[in-house]
């Protein structure tokens, strides 16, 4: 037979939507939001806790999203909800991003989970989210959360200009493809 | 080979509904047709195209080698200096390459000949790997295509075979030009694919690719762009305003850098130079060629990176004879022996062979009224029965 056996389509039409309700694996671990609440949490010791916590700030600065104004990340993340972040732009100005309003422990329990800040956005003051804008549950202590959501957070990049592709396709009207 | 009417399925446009095909008729213009469809034998599939496909890629290897390591045919393939060691970097790293669609005249007497190769933003690739695959079975169960044919289509299966060999070990963003419904349905069928490969993935437009602070390319959530599938014709890219950006970027593309020499219609005139009187080749030359002249006055002028056949000419005696409009040609010409496309009752099908990973994988089958095809040709499906 020189076709493919069979053809399945996960997204596209609407065979996606019976495929895309099944549930997400969840693993196990912790959501503090400060270390102090960490150390105080049975089975947890005080050296897991920094090490934990320490790891997760020094990703903030890389992994928070960042905005050119206090005034365009406040809309994201409330009134007082945000920083200057270690970055300048372009023009040496500011960058900012959101406090930090927690952590999550990565290896729990042998779990596969990564160390990370978590965040609060102005619009769900109770959710914790992580830089990926992952809700996790609103509870401090041990927790389950998807697999996803406690996956290594990308670094955000601070984005001088958008609109350097594009151009001659404007230019010409006929499509890319051929 | 024969052309053959068939009755449309009565259900087939919900049948497209279902499956996501929502550009089967553009503007009003009808793009899929299965009123008719192609009959191959087995034979003429595996000899006078699959078994071609594979020879002419490695023969396409041949010149990939030989530009990479001479940059005057990178010159002469009209690719800006500052991306001739990029491309040659993107060759000697063996970056991986997806797919592609060479294009061919067959009539199922002698040797299918080689028009071109789009090497880097093939379109139809949807329509060509499930569409029409659904088609046969339908048109099977139906009745309307006789029991037990066969289709030239593997792409499905291999697409998702191939995505998931890259080592894409973060998202894979995909990405083309806003406002192209074709376009925009060839990424979400990858995206689709490469989901199947067990990969994360994000979709997005080109016109919305960053630069960040360090140099690295990003998406709208400020994320780095580290894997793109980039349906926009390199040529494009590297002349746009961030194109000199991808050199120093991080970002692996897909189609890779060395796709931007089989992509370009100096890759034939290149191939006829390596292997003149090839059975699949045509004769084609650089314009400035004193060879071209071997031609006479007969041939077809088409500019080294012009697309869906804008600006390609006709010459007879010299003279323009017809022509199509479009933008290309400042990079320079090649020219083409004439071999006009076959005509099956006034009809004119182009035979595109895919390639997968570099592997013939399927065909589609594009029908025009005229010797070019062009973006208004219909979509026809074929089928194999001995």
């Amino acid at each position: 037979m020189k076709r493919s056996g069979k053809i399945a389509l996960v997204m596209m039409g609407t065979s996606a939507l019976t495929l895309t309700a099944c549930e997400e694996p969840k693993i196990d671990t912790a959501i503090f939001e400060t270390v102090e609440q960490c150390v105080a949490e049975q089975g947890l010791t005080a050296e897991q806790c920094y090490g934990e916590f320490d790891a997760a700030k020094v990703q903030h600065a890389e992994v928070s999203p960042k905005y050119n104004s206090r005034a365009d990340c406040e809309a994201d993340f409330g009134a007082e909800g945000c920083e200057a972040s270690p970055y300048r732009s372009s023009t040496g100005g500011s960058v900012f991003m959101p406090l930090m309003a927690g952590f999550m422990m990565g290896q729990m329990m042998g779990g596969r989970g990564y160390a990370q800040p978590l965040y609060r956005s102005g619009d769900d003051r109770k959710a914790f989210r992580t830089a990926e804008n992952r809700p996790v549950g609103d509870k401090v202590g041990r927790t389950q959360v998807s697999e996803r959501a406690a996956a290594r957070p990308a670094k955000k990049l601070y984005t001088q200009r958008r609109g350097g592709f594009g151009a001659r396709a404007r230019a010409t009207g006929f499509g890319a493809g051929a | 080979m024969e052309r053959r009417a068939v009755r449309p399925r009565d259900n087939w446009q919900q049948v497209a509904a279902e499956h996501g095909f929502t550009f089967h008729t553009p503007d009003g213009e009808r793009y899929w047709d299965e009123t008719h469809a192609y009959r191959f034998t087995l034979r003429e599939i595996e000899e006078d195209l699959e078994d071609p496909a594979e020879e002419l890629e490695q023969m396409c290897f041949e010149v990939v080698e030989r530009a990479v390591a001479d940059e005057e045919v990178l010159r002469r393939l009209a690719i800006p200096e500052m991306f001739r060691g990029y491309v040659a970097d993107s060759w000697r790293n063996r970056e991986r390459n997806l797919y592609g669609r060479m294009d061919f005249r067959y009539d199922g007497n002698g040797p299918a000949k080689l028009y071109e190769y789009n090497a880097d933003t093939p379109t139809a690739l949807y329509e060509s790997a499930i569409f029409q695959w659904v088609w046969l079975e339908q048109a099977m169960e139906q009745g309307l295509v006789p029991e037990g044919a066969d289709q030239f289509n593997s792409l499905h299966e291999r697409l998702i075979d191939a995505i998931g060999r890259f080592g894409i070990d973060g998202p894979l963003h995909l990405a083309c030009a806003r406002d192209t419904d074709e376009d925009l349905g060839t990424i979400e069928y990858l995206e689709d694919c490469a989901r199947q490969a067990g990969l994360g993935t994000r979709r997005m437009f080109i016109e919305d690719i960053g630069l960040s602070d360090d140099g690295r390319f990003t998406d709208t959530d400020d994320d780095p762009v580290r894997w793109l599938f980039k349906l926009y014709p390199w040529e494009w890219l590297m002349e746009e305003e961030f194109g000199s950006r991808i050199p120093g970027s991080d970002t692996q593309f897909i189609e890779p850098g060395w796709k931007a020499v089989l992509s370009n219609k100096g890759l034939l005139a290149l191939l006829w130079e390596m292997f003149e009187g090839h059975p699949n080749l045509l004769p084609t030359f650089f314009e400035d060629d004193p060879k071209a002249a071997s031609l006479g006055g007969r041939y077809v002028r088409k500019p080294l990176l012009s697309r869906e056949g804008a600006n390609i000419a006709f010459v007879e005696n010299g003279r323009t004879v017809m022509d199509f409009d479009g933008p290309y040609g400042a990079e320079g010409f090649v020219r083409q022996a004439v071999a006009p496309l076959p005509s099956f009752e006034g009809r004119r099908p182009m035979c595109g062979v895919w390639l997968v990973a570099s592997e013939p994988a399927g065909m589609c089958i594009r029908e025009d009224e005229g010797d070019i095809t062009t973006d208004d040709a219909c979509f026809v499906p074929h089928f194999i029965l001995d």
